[in-house]
C-alpha cells in the first residue's frame, strides 16, 4: 500500500522534505517516522501509517510536498533486504527531482495503467480533488459510465478513471467530464498567473522577477539559502504590506502598578512553576480589550466581502527563535486566567526554541501581539499579521518623571503601539483601542493575578 | 497478371468479416471480401449458429406437443422426415446468405470466392474458380474464424464420428448417440438428436458442464439433461475409439474406476474448436500466432503487422459472432483513423439448452477466484407467473452487484428464452447501472423480463413475488 501525506494543519498544505529518516527495503512499523517536513514554521515528523517493507520511496530530500502526496509504498507481507539501502540514499541526495527509482520487486504496473499520467500525478505537489482522483475499481470493471460517455472520453482521450463520477453509484456523466475540464482550466489558468510559487496557493500579486546582484564585486560575501521558514515569513509580510493599508497609534501606558503587582506575585507564580511575564499579563490586558472592541479580533474575507467576528480570542504571540520569528498562538486568552496564560506561554515558548512547534500550534489567531521590550527599544510599528486585522507592539518600559499635577513622580510608562488594517477599522476606533489598553495596563485588577482559583484547563 | 487494388480486403465472409466490410464501406473504403465457403455467412450462419437454432425450433415444436397432453390438448405422433428438414434448413441459411450478398451488392463490397493466401504484407492471393487473382490492399482484416477441434484419436476416418459440422447435416438418427464434451456445443446438439429420437450419453472430463457458468444456474439444465437424456457422465475420459462393424467402440473412464467398452451408432466429438490460421501465408507477413494458433492482436484488433487486423474466433477470447461483430466495428475505426478500441465490459454468452442458459459480466464463481466481493441476488421463476403460464418454472435470474455502490457486475439466467432475456443486463452493465435503476425500471406484466426487475427489488428485500433479507435502501 502507499503512504500519503496525512493532512498536515488549517492553511498549511505543503512543505519541505528536510530529511527522510528511512530506505528501499527497510522494515517499517506503523507510527515510525518516514521523514521530517518541514513547514510554515515547524519541522514536524511524519509518521507511517502502514507497517511493513518499504518498497519504494517516492520523495527525496528538498522536494516539496503536500497532502495526498505519496511519500512511500510498503509491501506489509514483504521481508526487509538491506542490499540496496547504501545507494538508495546517495541517489536522493543526488537528484533531488529525480523520480525515484524502480521498486525491486513488488508492482509491475498493469499494462492497462498509463504510465504518463502516473509520472505527472507524482510531479503534482498540490493536492487536488481532480488531479489526485483515481477510480478504485473493486470488481476490476473500468470506471462507471455509459457506451456514449466512454466514446466521448476515446474521442478526447481522456482516461475516465480521473473523473468523480456524481451520478447514481458513482456513474460518470457528462456534466463530470465538463467540470473536471473547466477545473483543469482553471488551474492551468491560474498558475500561469502566478508562474511557480511556493508553498500554499496563497495570491501574491505579480511582480517583476527578482534580478540577481552580483554583490561580491564589492568585497567579499557569504550567499546563505533561505530556509523555508525564512521564506514563508518574507512570503506573508510581503503579502500583509501589499494588501493591507497599515495606521500605526501611539501611546503609553504607566505601568507601575502592574510592575509592583508582578513582583509581589513573582514567588508564588514561580511555585507554581509559572513566570509572571509582562507577556502574559499583556495578554490578559488585550484579552480583555478585545472583547470590548472586537472589530480588532474580526478578519475580513474579500472573497465575501464580509467581515467576520470572532467569538473567541486567540492571542498569537511572537516569539523570537534561533531559526527566526514564529507566532504560536494562546487560544482562549479571555477565558483563561493569567496564570493559564503564562504556563501556556512558556510551553509554547519551549516547543519554538525545540523547534517542535505544529502547524495547529500557529493557526488561528485573531489578534497578534509583540513584545520587543525584553530586548530593547521604544516605540515600533509591527506589522498586521493577516488574516488579524490589528496587531499590538511593546517596546521597553522606561522610567520617566511623571507630573502629577503637584510634583514629579518616577514612574513607569511602557511604549505602545497598535498597527491596524485600516480598510476594517477606522481611526476614531484606533484612538479608542489604545485608550483602553493603557487603561487595561494602568488599572490591571489584581483579582486577576491573585492566584486564588484551581488552574482551569 | 495485374492486381486488383482496393483500400480493404476482408478475409471471410462470417459475422465478423461482412460485419468488417459493410462497415468500412459506409465510411467510404474500397472493400473486397474473399469467402472460400460456396455461401457466404461463415460458420455461424452455415454450420453453427442460425442451423442449430432451425433444429432447435422443430425439437421445441415436437417436445412441446408431446408435453402438451396433460393440458388437454393431444397430438399423435410426430413423423420425421429428415430430407425436408434439412430443405427448410438449407431454405433458411439460404435466405441469410443471399441477403448478406445483395447487402454486399447495395454497399458496393466487391465478393470473391476462393481462398485467401498472403503473398506478403500487401497482397493477397486468391484461388478462384476463374484462376489466381491477386489482391494489393492497404489494409487487410483477417476473419477467418474457426472450425471443430477433432483430435487425432478420434480421426479414424469413419463419417460416424463426427464434429457439429456432420452432426448439423443431420444425415440419420442414430439410435445410440455418444456426445464427447459437454460444453454449449454438445449440450445443444445432445437435445436436437434426443428430440428427434437418439438415446443420448454426454461425457465431460471436467466435473461440470458447461463451464464458465455458475454451478446454480447450471443446476437446472444439468436436472433437465439427466431426465431427458439417457446419462450425462462428469470426470470421464474418453480413452480410445474403434469402428466395430456399423457401431463404434469406444473405451472411457469414468473417474478412477475401471476403464468401459461401450457400442454407439454415432459419436459427436464437441471439445472445442482451433483457429483456422493455417495455410493463409501469415508466414509471409509480420503477423504472429500463439502457439494455439490464435492470431496476436491487441486491444485495437493490429497485428504484429502493420497492415494486417484480425478479429472473430482467429483470434481466441470468446469465440461467439457477436464477439467477431463488435471487433469487425473496431478494426474498422481504428483503420479509417477513428479513436475506438474493444474496451466493453463484457460479452455476453447464451447456451440454447433446455432450459436456456445466458449469462454476461461477472459471475458469481468468476468473483470469488478473483477475490472480489460482490453481492447477489436471486429471483426463482416458480414465483413468475409467466414462467407458470407455460409450465417451466424451471429457472432462475440472479444479479451479482458490487457493495457499496451497487453497480451491476453480472446477471445470469436460466429458463426458456433466457436468451433473449440477457440483453437488459447487458446494457445495464454497460450503462454503468445500478440495481436501483432496474428496480425502479417499469417491466411489463406477464412477462420473463420481470423476473430481472424483482431479482434487483430482491436486492433491497422488496420484491413483490418474493421474500428476501431485507436492507436499507
Amino acid at each position: 500500500m502507499d503512504v500519503l501525506l496525512p493532512p498536515l494543519s488549517e492553511g498549511a498544505d505543503s512543505g519541505t522534505v528536510v530529511s527522510i529518516m528511512v530506505s528501499e527495503g527497510d522494515r517499517i512499523e506503523k507510527d515510525q517516522t518516514i521523514l521530517e517536513l518541514e513547514n510554515e514554521k515547524a519541522i514536524a515528523p511524519i509518521p507511517s501509517t502502514a507497517a511493513g517493507v518499504i518498497t519504494k520511496i517516492h520523495v527525496s530530500e528538498g522536494q516539496t510536498i503536500s497532502e495526498g502526496s505519496k511519500l512511500i509504498s510498503v509491501d506489509e507481507g514483504g521481508e526487509a533486504g538491506d542490499s540496496k539501502k547504501e545507494t538508495k540514499k546517495e541517489t536522493a541526495k543526488e537528484a533531488p527531482k529525480a523520480p525515484p527509482k524502480q521498486a525491486p520487486s513488488s508492482q509491475q504496473a498493469p499494462a492497462a495503467a498509463p504510465a504518463p499520467s502516473k509520472t505527472a500525478y507524482e510531479g503534482q505537489t498540490i493536492y487536488d480533488p481532480y488531479l489526485d482522483y483515481r477510480y478504485d475499481s473493486k470488481s476490476g470493471f473500468p470506471p462507471p459510465a455509459s457506451p456514449t460517455i466512454r466514446k466521448v472520453a476515446k474521442l478526447i482521450g481522456l482516461d475516465l478513471a480521473r473523473v468523480p463520477g456524481s451520478g447514481n453509484g458513482g456513474r460518470i456523466t457528462l456534466e463530470d467530464i465538463r467540470n473536471y475540464f473547466q477545473h483543469i482550466l482553471e488551474l492551468a489558468e491560474s498558475s500561469r498567473r502566478q508562474p511557480a510559487q511556493e508553498g500554499s496557493g496563497e495570491s501574491a500579486p505579480a511582480r517583476k522577477p527578482a534580478e540577481s546582484i552580483d554583490f561580491s564585486q564589492w568585497g567579499e560575501v557569504k550567499p546563505e539559502k533561505m530556509s523555508s521558514t525564512r521564506k514563508t515569513i518574507a512570503r506573508r509580510l510581503q503579502d500583509s504590506w501589499n494588501t493591507v493599508p497599515h495606521v500605526y497609534q501611539f501611546d503609553e501606558a504607566d505601568i507601575s502598578a502592574l510592575m509592583e503587582m508582578r513582583s509581589n506575585y513573582k514567588a508564588a507564580y514561580t511555585k507554581k512553576e509559572a513566570s509572571l511575564t509582562l507577556t502574559a499579563l499583556a495578554i490578559k490586558a488585550a484579552a480583555n480589550v478585545l472583547t470590548q472592541y472586537p472589530v480588532f479580533n474580526s478578519s475580513l474575507d474579500e472573497a465575501k466581502d464580509e467581515i467576520v467576528y470572532k467569538k473567541y480570542v486567540h492571542i498569537g504571540v511572537a516569539v523570537d527563535t534561533e531559526n527566526g520569528l514564529v507566532v504560536p498562538v494562546i487560544r482562549d486568552a479571555d477565558k483563561k486566567s493569567v496564570l493559564d496564560i503564562a504556563l501556556d506561554l512558556q510551553a509554547l515558548a519551549e516547543k519554538a526554541r525545540a523547534r517542535k512547534l505544529t502547524g495547529d500550534d500557529m493557526k488561528g489567531s485573531s489578534f497578534t501581539i509583540s513584545n520587543l521590550g525584553g530586548i530593547g527599544g521604544t516605540h515600533f510599528t509591527p506589522i498586521v499579521n493577516p488574516p488579524n486585522t490589528a496587531i499590538l507592539g511593546m517596546g521597553r518600559g522606561v522610567v520617566k518623571p511623571h507630573w502629577t499635577g503637584k510634583k514629579f513622580e518616577p514612574r513607569t510608562f511602557l511604549p505602545l503601539c497598535v498597527s491596524y488594517d485600516h480598510r476594517v477599522i477606522d481611526g476614531a476606533d484606533g484612538a479608542r483601542f489604545i485608550k483602553a489598553m493603557v487603561e487595561a495596563f494602568e488599572q490591571f485588577p489584581e483579582s486577576e493575578i491573585k492566584l486564588t482559583q484551581a488552574r482551569k484547563k | 497478371m495485374k492486381a486488383i487494388e482496393t483500400d480493404i480486403v476482408v478475409v471471410g465472409a462470417g459475422p465478423g468479416g461482412y460485419a468488417a466490410a459493410f462497415y468500412a464501406a459506409d465510411k467510404g473504403k474500397k472493400v473486397i471480401m474473399v469467402e472460400k465457403d460456396k455461401r457466404l455467412g461463415g460458420v455461424c450462419l452455415n454450420r453453427g449458429c442460425i442451423p442449430s437454432k432451425a433444429y432447435l425450433h422443430a425439437a421445441k415444436l415436437i417436445e412441446e406437443a408431446k408435453e402438451s397432453s396433460f393440458r388437454g390438448v393431444t397430438f399423435g405422433q410426430p413423423k420425421i422426415d429428415l430430407e425436408k428438414m434439412r430443405a427448410w434448413k438449407e431454405s433458411i441459411l439460404d435466405k441469410l446468405a443471399g441477403g448478406i450478398e445483395s447487402i454486399s451488392k447495395n454497399r458496393k463490397v466487391d465478393v470473391m470466392y476462393g481462398r485467401g493466401y498472403f503473398e506478403d504484407s500487401k497482397t493477397l492471393r486468391v484461388e478462384t474458380k476463374e484462376g489466381q487473382k491477386f489482391v494489393k490492399f492497404s489494409q487487410a482484416i483477417i476473419a477467418v474464424g474457426s472450425v471443430p477441434a477433432l483430435p487425432s484419436a478420434f480421426d479414424l476416418g469413419n463419417p460416424r464420428i463426427m464434429t457439429s459440422d456432420q452432426a448439423l447435416e443431420v444425415e440419420d438418427i442414430p439410435e445410440d448417440l455418444l456426445i464427447v464434451g459437454g460444453g454449449y456445443i454438445g449440450m445443444e446438439m445432445g437435445t436436437v438428436y434426443k428430440t428427434l429420437g437418439s438415446k443420448i450419453v454426454v461425457v465431460e472430463a471436467l466435473d461440470t458442464i458447461l463451464k464458465g457458468a455458475d454451478p446454480d444456474l447450471i443446476r437446472y439444465v444439468k436436472n433437465h439433461a439427466d431426465k431427458v437424456f439417457k446419462e450425462v457422465r462428469l470426470n470421464t475420459k474418453v480413452l480410445k475409439m474403434s469402428t466395430s462393424g456399423k457401431k463404434i467402440k469406444v473405451s472411457m473412464q469414468v473417474g478412477d474406476a475401471d476403464p468401459i467398452e461401450e457400442k454407439y451408432d454415432r459419436v459427436l466429438v464437441s471439445v472445442g474448436r482451433a483457429p483456422n490460421s493455417q495455410d493463409l501465408g501469415l508466414e509471409n507477413t509480420q503477423a504472429e500466432m500463439d502457439r494455439k494458433g490464435f492470431i496476436q492482436v491487441n486491444n485495437r484488433l493490429q497485428t504484429k503487422d502493420p497492415n494486417i487486423y484480425a478479429i472473430g474466433d482467429v483470434v481466441g477470447g470468446a469465440m461467439l459472432a457477436h464477439k467477431a461483430s463488435r471487433e469487425a466495428r473496431i478494426a474498422v475505426d481504428v483503420i479509417c483513423g477513428d479513436p475506438n478500441a474493444f474496451e466493453n465490459v463484457i460479452v455476453p454468452a447464451v447456451v440454447f439448452t433446455d432450459p436456456e442458459l445466458a449469462w454476461c459480466g461477472l459471475t458469481e464463481g468468476e468473483a470469488k477466484s478473483k477475490g472480489i466481493t460482490v453481492e447477489v441476488s436471486k429471483f426463482p421463476w416458480s414465483a413468475s407467473g409467466r414462467a407458470l403460464s407455460f409450465d417451466r418454472p424451471d429457472g432462475m435470474t440472479k444479479l451479482i452487484v458490487e457493495p457499496d455502490t451497487d453497480r451491476i457486475l453480472g446477471l445470469g439466467i436460466v429458463g426458456v428464452g433466457a436468451g433473449d432475456l440477457i440483453s437488459e443486463g447487458a446494457f445495464a452493465i454497460e450503462m454503468g447501472a445500478t440495481v436501483r435503476d432496474i428496480a425502479e425500471t417499469i417491466h411489463p406484466h406477464p412477462t420473463l423480463s420481470e423476473t430481472i426487475m424483482e431479482a434487483a427489488e430482491n436486492f433491497y428485500g422488496v420484491a413483490t413475488h418474493t421474500i428476501g433479507k431485507k436492507r436499507d435502501h
